[in-house]
């Protein structure tokens, strides 16, 4: 199903991964993340042209569009790191308040860069982000993760001297210390290796245990729908085609350049 | 509360440790201090000047020109894997990140500063004498001031195209008043004049310091926005 | 009010302002008695005095709307702020410019360390920060925010460095201080000074709101070009 092209400034309409016929119901009363007319403009440009999406716990969103499209800005709005020129961002039905923190406990960023400090080992950064998050324990959170990622063995080491995988990985663990009910993913396969890669998509699998919600910006086409259940293309700053990932036929790929074509 | 504070403790362990690790401003300050004690030997006129008249001035120049070194470095150390972004998202209040910013450039340049202190000591011969507790003192307040203005205008040169050039040009004319007011309060105490003539100018500085971090403290949100 | 309000305002009030100048040079040139100890160059200070008062008027009205801007975000605060920045750059220039001349004649230098004079002179460069600052960001919106945080601290900053230059001057007297200002001013030296103060702030509003004005039309230039490219 397409929604017409005069509907691209359209709601994003909230699918649950859940059977449950009743979840987009939930979704739309008590949706996690919920965003109304974003606009978000740097000077005369315009990166983020009306977004509107809401999203249920358990869904997992993939943005797809190519370069410029404005995706990460969108994440960067969603994130409370950009304030919006118009229009606002809801999570769990309180509007994000910029001289306000204590929401951006709820929210883990991933990024292609890792926000690690190369001279600290992987343990201290780990401890520094704990500390920062205000973690009731530093230390068992901290080994926890190390042990989930697999990255014990380079726990003492310098940032700098591991290798780009171990590196991701403890990107990864950073974004998901203080276990947030919201992941934001912002290309996270970006310069990723083949097994990198599969460590990632194993984490991101296990985000969607149905508690948490996921954003994930990418032009890695198949990389991006594996895991989605919603899926949204953008262009120009607006949403042109969203939908529920198994309306989907076949081939993704072709359809996607259908679109973006239409364009112009 | 308890919190706030150990997030800016936090941060500024964070800052220390890596400079501990990499010595780069300690070094590249250090080196300019003692550099440009050299020079001003040579740039001064030993026998019409006597050099307690100079010397208060000459250390002052120093240390704001080995802490603009320094200070406009501040956000380099934190831009090399979006790091900055990394703490700009994570719950910390953005005073409580400028506040612990502005305390570890407050550690390396006092560190520095007092190493200008005991460099033209040696160099000139210069007598501190039973004023140096108050020499530590005011040189301690002038460098808060100028840390945190540093501290909010480093953060504003790194965002634009010309970086840390830009840098003199912005904090040079807001720096008047420590300059002012720390020479004189450090040549007096250098001359063996009683701590009563120079507490004005201790006070002024005292205040300097509290508008400065007052200031940075509430306007580096809006610095640091995207 | 209307932005073509705010022109004609604007134009009328720069009008006025230039007429009421031709009559302060009339006064400051024909009408007022000459100054006993400094002779013609005196006279100079019916320019000198009112553009340093015009310009200190300027850099408070553009560091209090920047705070404004901060606070609310609208973009009309930002144009009034940088079209008052740009006032205040043009007087205190006028300022530092007849400074040293009077001063060459009066006291046989160009240059002293004159407390306002010095003042001015950092105030400049403050301001010369500002407009580096602005236009030296990517995202034009960031170098309006980082400008504004320039002229609120700079604000701030002016009592200290009012005060330190003062002090520094008692701690090192000039030779020769003259003071020229002050109760002890004829009466129609003091006429021809305030009718020069009312010329010059009613010319600086008259310039800042056609200043402002031409923020305006650019900002709905942009506007429309943009939608136009849309």
């Amino acid at each position: 199903m397409r929604s017409g092209t005069q509907d691209w400034s359209g709601r994003l309409t909230p699918v649950s991964v859940a059977t449950d016929p009743q979840a987009e119901e939930k979704a739309s009363i008590n949706p996690i993340l919920r965003a109304a007319g974003l606009v978000r403009e740097y000077g005369a440009v315009v990166a983020v042209a009306g977004i509107n999406l809401s999203l249920a716990r358990g869904e997992f969103l993939t943005i797809v569009g190519p370069n410029g499209a404005g995706k990460t800005s969108l994440l960067g709005l969603l994130a409370g790191a950009l304030r919006p020129t118009r229009g606002h961002v809801w999570l769990r039905g309180e509007v994000l308040d910029f001289g306000e923190v204590e929401w951006r406990r709820r929210i883990g960023v991933l990024s292609h860069q890792g926000f690690l400090y190369g001279h600290l080992t992987a343990e201290e950064n780990l401890r520094f982000y704990g500390q920062l998050y205000g973690l009731s324990d530093v230390d068992t959170a901290v080994r926890g993760k190390l042990e989930h990622l697999g990255i014990q063995e380079g726990a003492s080491s310098l940032v700098r001297d591991l290798s780009h995988g171990m590196r991701q990985r403890l990107a990864l663990a950073r974004a998901l210390l203080h276990n947030p009910d919201v992941v934001l993913l912002d290309e996270p396969y970006t310069g990723l290796d083949p097994s990198a890669a599969s460590v990632l998509r194993g984490v991101l699998s296990d985000l969607r245990d149905g508690q948490r919600t996921v954003v994930m910006v990418t032009h890695n086409l198949s990389e991006g729908l594996a895991l989605a259940t919603t899926v949204a293309i953008m262009n120009r700053g607006r949403f042109v085609w969203h939908g529920d990932r198994a309306e989907l036929g076949g081939d993704f790929s072709q359809f996607y350049h259908g679109v973006i074509e239409e364009q112009g | 509360m308890r919190n706030y504070f150990a997030q800016i403790g936090a941060i500024l362990w964070k800052d220390l440790r890596v400079e501990l690790r990499t010595r780069e401003r300690l070094i590249t300050m250090g080196a300019f201090a003692v550099l440009a004690a050299i020079l001003f030997n040579y740039a001064t006129d030993r026998v019409g000047v006597s050099h307690e008249d100079i010397a208060a001035g000459l250390v002052w120049m120093t240390i704001v020109f080995a802490g603009l070194l320094g200070v406009g470095r501040t956000f380099h150390l934190e831009a090399e894997d979006g790091a900055l972004q990394g703490i700009l998202l994570s719950p910390v209040p953005k005073d409580a990140i400028f506040l612990a910013k502005a305390l570890s450039n407050f550690v390396l340049l006092y560190i520095v500063a007092l190493l200008v202190v005991a460099v033209f000591m040696l160099f000139f011969g210069l007598e501190v004498g039973s004023s140096a507790g108050m020499i530590a003192l005011v040189i301690g307040l002038g460098v808060l001031g100028f840390v945190a203005l540093g501290t909010l205008f480093s953060a504003i040169s790194t965002g634009t195209r010309m970086g840390e050039t830009l840098l003199p040009v912005l904090v040079f004319p807001l720096l008047a008043p420590v300059v002012i007011y720390g020479t004189s309060a450090t040549s007096q105490f250098l001359a063996g004049r009683p701590v009563t003539e120079a507490e004005g100018s201790i006070k002024m500085l005292a205040a300097f310091a509290l508008m400065a971090l007052f200031a940075g403290s509430w306007l580096f949100r809006f610095v640091v926005e995207d | 009010m209307s932005s073509k309000k705010i022109r004609l305002g604007g134009t009328a009030l720069a009008m006025i302002g230039l007429v009421w100048l031709g009559v302060v040079y009339w006064m400051s040139f024909f009408w007022v008695s000459t100054e006993v100890t400094q002779g013609v160059a005196q006279r100079i200070f019916y320019v000198h005095v009112p553009a340093a008062w015009t310009s200190f008027l300027a850099f408070g009205l553009a560091a209090l709307t920047s705070a404004m801007y901060l606070w609310l975000r609208d973009e009309r605060l930002d144009r009034a702020a940088v079209s008052a920045a740009e006032g205040g750059m043009v007087f205190a220039t006028i300022m530092l410019a007849t400074g040293p001349l009077w001063g060459k004649i009066a006291w046989g230098t160009y240059w002293t360390w004159e407390p306002r004079l010095t003042l001015t002179l950092l105030l400049w460069f403050i301001f010369l920060g500002y407009f580096l600052v602005r236009s030296s960001t990517e995202n034009p919106e960031k170098g309006k925010r980082h400008a504004a945080v320039v002229a609120i601290v700079g604000a701030l900053d002016i009592p200290f460095i009012h005060l330190s230059v003062i002090w520094f001057r008692s701690l090192h007297p000039e030779p020769v201080v003259i003071k020229a200002e002050g109760p002890t001013l004829p009466g129609d030296m003091l006429a021809t000074l305030l009718m020069s103060l009312g010329a010059f702030t009613a010319l600086f509003l008259g310039l800042f709101l056609l200043r402002y004005s031409l923020e305006n039309l650019r900002a709905e230039l942009d506007t429309r070009s943009r939608h136009a490219s849309v």
